[in-house]
């Protein structure tokens, strides 16, 4: 029996309002992302939410405009209200990758995690550096295309296509959650570099 | 003297410059270290050439996962007198550091300095510090210069490479690059894909050693990648060079790495990795000899040197059989948007 856990990525004031663009994809996916969490949360299948916080001293941590967004303990830093549920866990990271000098592996190892459902913004970067780490530690990785998103659809195009190509199953949220509560999830299978 | 951070006045030439180096450089470095303190090293070399090189060291971050700065001089600067036949002897070795850099951080590179040097057989003869206001250099920034004896009547160079040759690459392409740009980021690369940094003479010298008329010419493959030594192999030499995609030695995690990230494994920088020109007859047993060394396992014939002849004006020198068996152009690259990897 798959034991699954889903994680978000960047859902935070701060990142999810970096510019127009950003925000209008992010109002697009919010409706279907909200569904698919809580029907998760019904399955009984844990939600943890990444929440990356940008260190001062980060010479690589993206700025605004000169200004460090997703301090710690800033309002912006806080996870989106309309994704967070009680009983959810947030686990910080400072880096792209959730894993990445993280507790999320030893979090998810002590709910004897062995699938993760990877989701959130945006998913050329985090979620696809954090599918891939995951993959690297032996997870089985689910991507549902449906519950990731991007300021630029072509960019989300290219990592979905990414994804599934190295380390992930792409599968949308519907077939998903049909699978899971008929613990009938795909296996993915690597395609060997020629 | 431990702890505590670097000053100004520990690059200023007094007194406590001269603690700096006798109470913690020297003693770090040990038996590699064999400066005697003055203004230049006077070296017995017994031989009629010599080989000299020169390289700095900027690599952000300075610790990386299986390596840092001080080996990453170390391996550089051997493996540029290596590649041209020489046999490495001496360093120096130039430290710029900034104001409040942990001292403890540069016993650890010094540390490294000792063991790579000891591994390569090199010694250092001679060296500076200076300090800088803090944001003027960023932690530490590494010169050094190298010295090298030309023991064997070898003619190596790009005008020795010929249509015929073989072209063998002795390590993974890319994975120095990679494990950096994953770790500045944290990207989930750095485990699964680390840096070559490795000195290379002993490689060397076991080909030299057994197949010294045989190799035409040998380039480190660093900054630019094998793309841009292929480049400068063929516009030098007057011939063009074809390689074949599926015989690259490409990583699984880099290929995966490099395409999410955009960047090509091919222009990517290495430092533990050779690209040499072989006669053809012996580019078999080289290459079991260069797999046979612990540097050189995922060595491969990556292609062939062909004759310039009958390719269109303003075409690539270089090309690249596909996976798909189209051949395609390897640019020379005019520009490089990955800063500070070596």
């Amino acid at each position: 029996v798959a034991r699954c856990a889903v994680l978000t990525n960047d859902l935070q004031y701060d990142l999810v309002n970096k510019n127009d663009e950003r925000r209008a994809a992010v109002a697009a996916f919010t409706p279907q992302m909200q569904r698919f969490l809580a029907e998760m949360r019904t399955l009984g299948v844990p939600v943890v939410h990444l929440q990356l916080i940008n260190l001062e001293d980060d010479p690589h941590a993206e700025r605004y405009d000169g200004w460090l967004p997703a301090t710690k303990g800033s309002e912006g830093a806080r996870i989106v209200a309309e994704f967070l549920a009680e009983g959810d866990t947030v686990v910080e990271k400072n880096k792209d990758s959730g894993f990445y000098e993280t507790e999320l592996h030893d979090r998810l190892q002590e709910l004897g995690v062995d699938t993760v459902i990877i989701t959130g913004m945006q998913t050329q970067i985090c979620v696809q550096t954090t599918a891939a780490d995951a993959f690297f530690r032996g997870y089985k990785v689910i991507v549902p295309p449906d519950a990731v998103v991007s300021a630029r659809p072509e960019d989300q195009a290219r990592a979905l296509e990414w994804l599934g190509s190295y380390c992930a199953t792409v599968m949308p949220t519907a077939e998903l959650a049909s699978a899971i509560a008929q613990d009938s999830l795909p296996e993915f299978s690597v395609v060997p570099i020629p | 003297m431990t702890g505590g951070v670097i000053q100004l006045d520990h690059g200023t030439g007094g007194g406590m410059s001269q603690e700096l180096i006798a109470e913690l450089i020297a003693p770090r470095l040990g038996a590699v270290h064999s400066g005697r303190m003055e203004d230049s090293a006077v070296l017995e070399l017994g031989v009629s050439r010599i080989a000299v090189t020169t390289d700095s060291f900027v690599v952000d971050p300075i610790f990386f996962g299986n390596g840092d700065i001080g080996k990453l001089a170390v391996c550089g600067t051997v493996n540029d007198l290596a590649v041209s036949g020489a046999t490495p002897r001496y360093l120096t070795l130039s430290l710029v550091l900034e104001e409040g850099f942990p001292i403890a951080d540069l016993e650890r590179v010094l540390d490294s300095v000792r063991e790579a040097a000891t591994a390569a057989r090199v010694e250092v003869v001679a060296g500076d510090t200076k300090v800088v206001r803090a944001g003027e250099v960023d932690k530490l920034f590494i010169n050094t210069a190298g010295v090298g004896v030309c023991e064997r009547e070898v003619e190596l160079g790009v005008e020795q490479v010929v249509p015929g040759d073989a072209v063998i690459v002795t390590g993974w392409l890319g994975n120095h690059s990679i494990h950096i740009l994953s770790l500045r980021e944290g990207l989930g690369f750095e485990e699964r894909v680390l840096s070559d940094c490795a000195p290379l003479d002993g490689l060397v010298w076991n080909v030299l050693e057994e197949y010294a008329p045989q190799v035409h010419c040998m380039r480190d493959i660093t900054r630019g990648g094998l793309g841009t030594v292929l480049n400068e192999l063929a516009a030098g030499a007057g011939v063009s060079i074809q390689i074949e995609e599926r015989r690259l030695p490409i990583q699984h995690e880099t290929a995966m790495a490099a395409d999410m990230l955009g960047v090509n494994p091919l222009y990517l920088a290495n430092e533990g990795n050779v690209c040499l020109c072989v006669a053809q007859e012996a580019a078999t047993e080289i290459l079991e000899l260069v797999r046979w060394h612990p540097y050189g396992r995922a060595a491969q014939v990556v292609g062939a040197v062909r004759e310039r002849g009958g390719r269109a004006w303003g075409s690539s020198p270089v090309t690249m059989v596909r996976a798909d068996g189209v051949e395609a152009a390897v640019e020379l690259l005019y520009g490089a948007e990955l800063p500070r990897l070596c």
